[in-house]
């Protein structure tokens, strides 16, 4: 049950931050934190493969940090760290078999992180985030549109966040499996924060 | 060249290992083809891959085992039957121990000229090594020659099963009763 507090033609983000400074009792402060709630993200991937199904994915382990300046947004920050064994894909035998050298080598490289380095507000509703992401040991720039949504009336505020991207997973170095499995991954990304 | 009267049936050993080995080739018959054709998620897909292949290393053993059985241990005489028929028997079962062992290696080099090398670990025990001088662009023409002994296979077992019927159901003969009853 979302709904916004805002009526479509006058929602801004700018708006938010008086919304989020006022539930927080403290306007003074530009910066908001957020924590993500675990139980309302969604960190999946697909990938797909010649002659065999698509396979769907999701990792179950991580944490983030989201810090939004609502009247800066490109002051904003976030932060994902993965954890790189809880990777799960409907299958024990599977999963550990992604958890191996051949694909995330979870004993050499535990976490996938991705760090913002700018945020850039494209309208009411999306933003641009550039940031890094470590993926076996290598960090490469990725670029996500990231839809955001209010949501939570009374209670607690929640942000809503949508963004899907891909990435080449040759640029990392995991090369297993290509060109039977290719080269891009889907990434599928969803997060509620709440305010902190 | 058998210097022993045939024996009046078959042993246990033989009618379990037969029992065993039918029902084994149905499964993985089936699930080679569920796990190719069917499109059901990868989650599935893989399992399926994994059980496929412990299977037919158990089944290649158990096949190895019941060939050394049956070189210690003659066959039963045949149904009295025209002599087409007797080799056509013959050459079927004679096909269906070949073809057995043919797919399963066939299958185990699959396995090794994957480009997505899935270590073949059967029943979770041990891992079997991949074959020498397995190369991932002989994967296609590996799995091809895979799947047409495993059709052949399925061929024949209809044809095996189907004699089988005639000498129960045509020829009234104890033939198919002795595959299933261990002489006693």
């Amino acid at each position: 049950m979302s709904k916004s507090l805002y009526p479509a033609p006058g929602r801004r983000l700018a708006a938010l931050a008086f919304a989020a400074a006022a539930t927080m009792a403290c306007p003074a402060q530009s910066v908001s934190r957020w924590s993500i709630d675990p139980a309302r993200t969604q960190i999946a991937f697909e990938i797909d493969a010649v002659g065999y199904p698509r396979t769907h994915g999701e990792f179950r382990k991580f944490d983030g940090r989201i810090a939004i300046d609502f009247e800066h947004p490109d002051r904003s920050r976030v932060a994902f760290r993965v954890d790189s064994s809880s990777v799960d894909v409907g299958s024990a035998a599977f999963n550990d078999y992604l958890r191996s050298v051949a694909f995330l080598n979870d004993e050499k490289f535990p976490e996938v992180n991705f760090v913002s380095t700018s945020v850039e507000k494209l309208d009411e509703t999306r933003v641009r985030v550039t940031g890094d992401l470590t993926l076996l040991g290598v960090t490469k720039p990725l670029t996500v549109e990231v839809v955001v949504r209010r949501e939570g009336e009374g209670g607690r505020q929640r942000l809503v966040f949508g963004a899907e991207t891909h990435i080449d997973r040759l640029e990392f170095g995991m090369n297993s499996g290509y060109p039977i499995v290719s080269r891009d991954v889907d990434l599928k990304i969803s997060t509620t924060a709440l305010d902190r | 060249m058998r210097t022993l009267p045939p024996p009046p049936g078959w042993s246990a050993f033989a009618v379990v290992m037969h029992g065993l080995g039918a029902a084994m080739m149905f499964a993985l018959l089936g699930l080679g083809w569920t796990m190719v054709h069917a499109g059901l998620d990868m989650a599935r897909t893989f399992d399926m891959f994994q059980l496929h292949k412990s299977l037919g290393f158990v089944l290649l053993a158990l096949t190895a085992l019941r060939l050394a059985g049956r070189a210690r241990q003659p066959a039963p005489r045949p149904a009295p039957a025209p002599a087409w028929e007797t080799a056509l028997a013959r050459f079927v079962q004679g096909a269906l121990y070949g073809l057995t062992g043919l797919a399963i290696l066939l299958g185990w080099w699959v396995a090794s000229c994957s480009p997505l090398p899935v270590p073949t670990r059967v029943f979770g025990v041990f891992t079997v090594p991949n074959l020498p001088a397995a190369r991932p662009d002989l994967f296609a023409a590996a799995r091809l020659a895979h799947e047409a002994a495993a059709y052949a296979i399925a061929v024949l077992a209809g044809v095996h099963a189907c004699g089988a019927l005639k000498h129960a159901l045509w020829n009234r003969d104890d033939t198919l009763r002795r595959m299933v009853w261990p002489r006693s």
